[in-house]
């Protein structure tokens, strides 16, 4: 019998085609037809098909043993094998649907939003095909090494489409931000992958380590490094707290590389990394309290920075960061716990709920907010305003995006959010640290509420602020909201998975072991204080907002009325001065080292060599001037040297 | 196929009489060129030959194939003596390569045309001897023969200071050589009674060294080691490589930087450490500092440049120390690791300097702050850089990845965490080059130079490194077809070391 | 048969007459008549020894040494032809090209 799985190496294989095809011939063959984009569509259309048939197969159990693998050798050294091959779980299976959906909507999408880039849409649908080629790549990679290498790609295809417009200095700079940035995290993830290397005895293969792991424990301190590195390369990837400052510049890229790259699939490629070495990783609770505090951090951080951005990609870039802490929170909450209690998987359940959850709204958010910019050609929100009465569908879907990132129910950002919360709230327990982080993560969910409907309200809601660009404003063409209505749906009902399973990859019975209907779920949740508490918080969040955007009975103002609040304003507007941290270790601290480099081998290095030179002309020019040019005195020379050798044969030879 | 018969001298002889032609040619250049085209073309065919033919499942003692030795000086110990084994057989092919595709490269070339391309057939002679070479004698021959092309390239096809340049490349890098020849001479005179009989024979000697006593193997190993890594070149003996580069012309770069550097490292595998695996391990912490100083600085230095091609020449310093680190590593995977370095570096650096030459052949100038925004104009030449600076600073996919994690994985094995301090090189390494793409050709369009009548690539600059770029990706996707062929090779050089 | 001494005497005689006039004579032609004094001074060693010890070689070297030095003197008449073309002298003290 023949499985779909068997067919998995292809799905990364057909974008790959596209990238070729495209990037060859997209201005030639494809011309007429947006110089290669249908052609992108199609084989995007194609992965996307493959993956969800492969996917359903794996998650309805339909291949036996659940997990397929597969593979080849890559290259072997005595004591180290390298191999590549495919490795599908549930996991996997999952993120194989998010990321080849996406992909497609999104590749859908710019036939509309790309129109009228020319020649240039080549190589943006080249590009973006290589993303997902690669992005599917590392989604599918049977070991560590094989998605470091699809990691690295996918980080290349992200610093191309940001620096799409790259005639743009903003947007080359952005670009250069976001290599570097990420590679931070990458040398990490090297140094992770080093003491994997070496621990698990030279193979990296999923299988065999997750296998093995109990074989390999003990004396973990090294362990709990490895780990930590490797959470290091997922700080970089998905712009954790110290390493988050590139994302929002990102945001100089075409708004759907922002939808698709740094908001539902690329940036989501650190989480699936812990997710991915999970087994590992709850063998070191050091590591996964690192994780949970970092992810709290950063969703708090970040969410503050969203709060008076005016910049609509700028504060849905925050937003992603701060998503994205979530994640982290809850896979490192829900490790500890694991560790501790050896019980229930719930952090980990629920962050990957939230993945998936998260990656359909935040891209119909994204998507949504570049059909504005399409309508309007800026990016500012302060020159919004009223444009629902022109842009019907896109508010509606938008609206629709918002109250599911806000966290309220029936939609789908809830129900994960609050499974994240609650599993926090249980680890209290365990760490009272947790609490300290369950604060942080209502504070966030209430700020979120705030500044998503800030920003539907300034976009959407009021008077038109500039009437220019309100007059200028239409509704997009129906490649684009086909799109977005999709995702609404998506946005609005993924939540529901949470009823009826996903199969092993999302379980009710792992979040509340003891519901075994979708009624017992719902009771449970409903029963819970802490539930109250977040849609409180997400409430009181709206509430706030419509207030001070909507009806206006708060003046935004009062932020900047006394000197200390405006600190604080500006203060959340220059992030924290991260970027001028940044720059200061660039260009003071590293560029610094490297002139005094420079300095010291040109003259100090190379001085020493010249100054062999020069001694040698110098010893030369004295010695010369034995040369009279004279015959004579050269005979002379001659006569005496052999008068004197014979003298001292004479006196010390012993000749006579 | 070739078990008795002499391909490996087939392989010296044939650029030799194609050098000579060449030269022969004068006033025609058109016929130079096609002549050089030619026979180097032979060349790399017979290089692909022998690849083609290399055993890879060849019983440990019997890795050098196509083994040819003649008496040539019996009473001196003298021989003709070649051979090939993993190691030396991918140096030959990428000398074979690189060679040719100068030579098409170098199409444009109007000057002296005939000297030039018969001086490149030349140092591939020599190169290829270097890398063929079993005897001593012979070994010091080849490598002195390399240098006189070299030299000439770079003082008669040089940019404005090429007088400077050349003559410190000469007078530095032939101290170097004259303190390896001392090393040899050394060597020969205290072997050859350990042997009974004269010889310059590698591997006759390499049986005996390890009875030489102590104080004089480390005397002969300091003044060997100090005749590769000047030639290497490693901090802080390095200086006169950015000089010379920056001077020479591109083919000259290229087969610099490709080829020549090459020597070095495969002077320290073939005889360091063959030779004297006693000393290299207690050295072996030194040799490894060495490395990763040059790894270091030499990304740091890179990151100070305004000449692109400067810059390059620095990242050549960097990328030869990733060599000597997984060198100095002595296992397995560092040393396998090494030698797919060089191999990478090779294929890497040569679109890097064909890149550099490109835009001072077209824009007139290599200084990044006057270029700019140049990526529309030029796109061809601009996507090759980019897939040249990316495959450069390691990025997965492209065979510079594979070397450069083989060696970082196999620095963890045997030194731990400190291969925190090279690794943080690879930063620095996307550091500068992702920073100078930024300056050069992304932005706005520069308006320091005429950009009018700039111009993109030409075929006989297109061909050469689509085929760099084949190969490039072609490694790096799957790394086995060069791995097979240096594994095998791998535990001779290794026998006295564990 | 008369002492060796004598014949090393002569030729030793020869060759500092020779020596002393190459390094002190001003013209070139004098200095290359000089330095074929020296070159008799030394075939006459050449004979001596040959004769007293019966080695036929020294005879043959003198012979060889005759024929090179009239080789040198065509050489070296040549030069200094060529010099007084140029210079107008064949004074040596007024040749000093090659100084520093």
């Amino acid at each position: 019998m023949m499985y779909w799985s068997e067919l998995a190496w292809l799905i990364p294989i057909i974008p790959l085609i596209s990238f070729v095809v495209v990037g060859f011939l997209g201005n030639k063959a494809f011309k007429r037809i947006e110089n290669g984009g249908y052609f992108a569509i199609l084989m995007a259309a194609v992965a996307c098909f493959l993956s969800l048939m492969v996917a359903f197969e794996i998650l309805t159990g339909g291949y036996p043993g659940g997990t397929f693998i597969q593979s080849m050798n890559w290259m072997t050294v005595p004591g180290f094998t390298f191999n590549m091959g495919i490795y599908i779980d549930t996991l996997t299976a999952l993120m194989l649907i998010v990321v080849s959906f996406i992909s497609t909507l999104v590749v859908i999408y710019s036939v509309g939003y790309m129109h009228e880039e020319g020649e240039k849409k080549r190589r943006y649908y080249a590009e973006i095909s290589l993303f997902i080629c690669a992005m599917l790549g590392l989604v599918l990679s049977s070991n560590f090494l094989q998605m470091f290498i699809f990691w690295e790609i996918v980080g290349l295809c992200s610093y191309l489409l940001i620096g799409f417009w790259n005639t743009k200095p903003s947007a080359a700079s952005a670009a250069k931000k976001a290599f570097l940035v990420t590679r931070i995290g990458d040398i990490m993830f090297m140094l992770g992958l080093f003491i994997f290397f070496v621990w698990f005895q030279g193979n990296l293969d999923f299988s065999y380590i997750f296998n093995n792991v109990d074989a390999f424990l003990g004396g973990n301190d090294l362990l709990t490094l490895g780990t930590f590195f490797i959470f290091g390369g997922a700080i970089g990837k998905s712009a954790q707290f110290p390493l988050h400052d590139w994302l929002p510049d990102a945001m100089e890229g075409p708004t759907t590389v922002s939808a698709l790259i740094h908001a539902a699939t690329m940036v989501k490629a650190g989480v699936y990394l812990v997710a991915r070495t999970y087994p590992v990783m709850v063998e070191t609770p050091n590591t996964m309290l690192i994780i949970a505090i970092i992810g709290g951090i950063t969703a708090l951080m970040a969410a503050t920075m969203a709060l008076n951005n005016p910049n609509i990609k700028r504060v849905l870039a925050y937003s992603t960061i701060s998503q994205l802490g979530y994640m982290f929170l809850a896979l490192g909450t829900g490790g500890y716990l694991f560790f501790h209690t050896q019980e229930t998987n719930a952090g980990f359940m629920s962050g990957m709920f939230h993945l998936m959850n998260h990656a359909f709204f935040k891209a119909l958010l994204f998507l949504s907010a570049g059909a504005v910019i399409h309508a309007v050609h800026t990016e500012d929100m302060r020159l919004m305003g009223g444009l629902s009465k022109k842009l019907k569908i896109t508010s509606l879907v938008m609206l629709i995006g918002c109250i599911s990132i806000a966290g309220i129910p029936p939609l789908s950002g809830f129900w994960s959010k609050d499974e994240i919360l609650a599993v926090v709230f249980e680890t209290g327990a365990e760490n009272p640290l947790f609490y300290v982080l369950y604060i942080m993560g209502i504070l966030t969910a209430f700020m979120t509420a705030f500044y998503m409907f800030r920003l539907w309200y300034m976009t959407f809601a009021g008077e038109p602020r500039d009437h220019h660009v309100y007059d200028h404003a239409h509704e997009s063409p129906k490649v684009m909201w086909v799109p977005l209505a999709i995702l609404a749906a998506l946005a609005f009902g993924s939540g529901f998975a949470l009823f009826f399973g996903f199969s092993e990859a999302i379980q009710p019975t792992m979040f509340h072991p003891h519901a075994e209907t979708w009624t017992q779920i719902l009771e449970i949740v409903f029963t819970d204080v802490l539930t109250y508490l977040s849609i409180i918080a997400a409430v009181l969040g709206i509430f706030l907002a419509y207030l001070m955007y909507r009806k206006r009975s708060i003046n935004p103002d009062v932020f900047v009325a006394t000197p200390a609040r405006r600190k604080i304003y500006g203060l959340l507007l220059a992030r924290y001065g991260f970027t001028a941290a940044y720059d200061w270790i660039g260009l003071k601290v590293v560029y610094g080292v490297a002139k005094a480099v420079d300095w010291f081998d040109r003259k100090v290095i190379d001085g020493i060599v010249n100054g062999f030179a020069i001694v040698t002309i110098k010893v030369g020019n004295i010695v010369r001037r034995g040369q009279t040019g004279f015959v004579q005195s050269y005979a002379a020379l001659v006569v005496a040297g052999v008068s004197i050798i014979v003298i001292l044969l004479f006196l010390f030879g012993g000749v006579i | 196929m070739f078990e008795n018969f002499p391909i490996l001298s087939l392989l010296l002889i044939v650029p030799l009489i194609g050098s000579m032609m060449t030269f022969a040619a004068g006033k025609h250049a058109k016929a130079a060129r096609y002549l050089a085209l030619v026979f180097s073309g032979i060349t790399l065919v017979i290089a692909t030959l022998i690849i083609m033919n290399f055993s890879l499942s060849a019983p440990l003692g019997t890795e050098f194939q196509f083994d040819e030795a003649y008496d040539w000086v019996p009473m001196l110990g003298i021989s003709y003596h070649l051979g090939v084994d993993g190691i030396s057989m991918l140096m030959v092919f990428l000398s074979a390569l690189l060679v040719f595709l100068a030579i098409l490269f170098s199409w444009d070339v109007e000057e002296r045309t005939s000297s030039y391309m018969g001086l490149m057939l030349l140092l591939d002679v020599g190169v290829l001897g270097v890398f063929t070479a079993l005897d001593y004698f012979l070994f010091y021959i080849f490598w002195e023969v390399v240098l006189i092309p070299m030299y000439f390239l770079i003082a008669i096809w040089g940019g404005p200071s090429r007088a400077y340049a050349s003559i410190k490349f000469f007078i530095y890098t032939h101290v170097a050589s004259l303190f390896m020849l001392l090393g040899i001479f050394a060597l020969y005179f205290t072997a050859s009674p350990l042997l009974g009989a004269p010889s310059f024979d590698m591997i006759e000697i390499a049986s005996v060294s390890g009875d030489i006593g102590h104080a004089l193997q480390l005397i002969i190993y300091a003044a060997l080691f100090f005749g590769f890594i000047v030639k290497m070149p490693m901090v802080p003996f390095h200086t006169w490589l950015p000089d010379a580069h920056v001077q020479a012309p591109t083919a000259g770069s290229v087969l610099l930087a490709g080829l020549l550097l090459k020597m070095g490292s495969y002077g320290i595998i073939r005889i360091c450490v063959f030779t004297f695996p006693d000393i290299t391990v207690e050295a072996q912490v030194l040799i490894a500092i060495i490395g990763v100083l040059s790894i270091v600085y030499g990304a740091f230095a890179c990151l100070a440049q305004t000449d692109l091609k400067k810059m390059v020449a620095y990242s050549s310093i960097s990328h030869m120390g990733i060599v000597l680190l997984g060198i100095a590593t002595l296992t397995d995977l560092g040393m396998a690791a090494a030698v797919f370095q060089m191999f990478a570096h090779g294929l890497i650096t040569a679109v890097l300097f064909m890149t550099c030459g490109m835009f001072q052949h077209k824009a007139g100038t290599r200084e990044i702050p006057l270029l700019g925004g140049l990526a529309p104009k030029v796109p061809v030449l601009s996507t090759v850089m980019m897939i040249g600076f990316m495959a450069s600073l390691g990025l997965p996919g492209l065979v510079g990845f594979v070397a450069e994690f083989s060696v970082f994985t196999a620095t963890y094995d045997f030194f731990d965490l400190w291969v925190i301090v090279p690794i943080a090189s690879v930063a620095l390494t996307a550091a500068y080059y992702i920073w100078a793409m930024q300056r050069s050709i992304f932005g706005s369009l520069t308006t320091k130079i005429d950009t009018e009548h700039i111009h993109d690539a030409y075929w006989f600059e297109t061909v050469p490194l689509a085929v760099l770029i084949g190969l490039i990706a072609l490694f790096g996707i799957y790394p086995r077809l060069v791995m097979d062929i240096i594994v095998p090779s791998i535990p001779r050089i290794l026998t006295g070391v564990i | 048969m008369i002492a060796i001494e004598y014949f090393i005497g002569l030729s030793a005689i020869l060759f500092i007459i020779g020596a002393v006039g190459v390094l002190t004579r001003k013209s070139a032609i004098v200095v290359l008549m000089c330095i074929e004094l020296m070159l008799n001074a030394a075939n006459i060693n050449f004979v001596a020894f040959s004769a007293y010890s019966g080695n036929m070689n020294g005879m043959v070297f003198a012979l060889v040494s005759i024929a090179i030095a009239a080789a040198e003197v065509a050489v070296g008449l040549a030069i200094v032809l060529n010099l007084y073309k140029a210079r107008d002298t064949i004074g040596l003290d007024e040749v000093n090209l090659l100084r520093w």
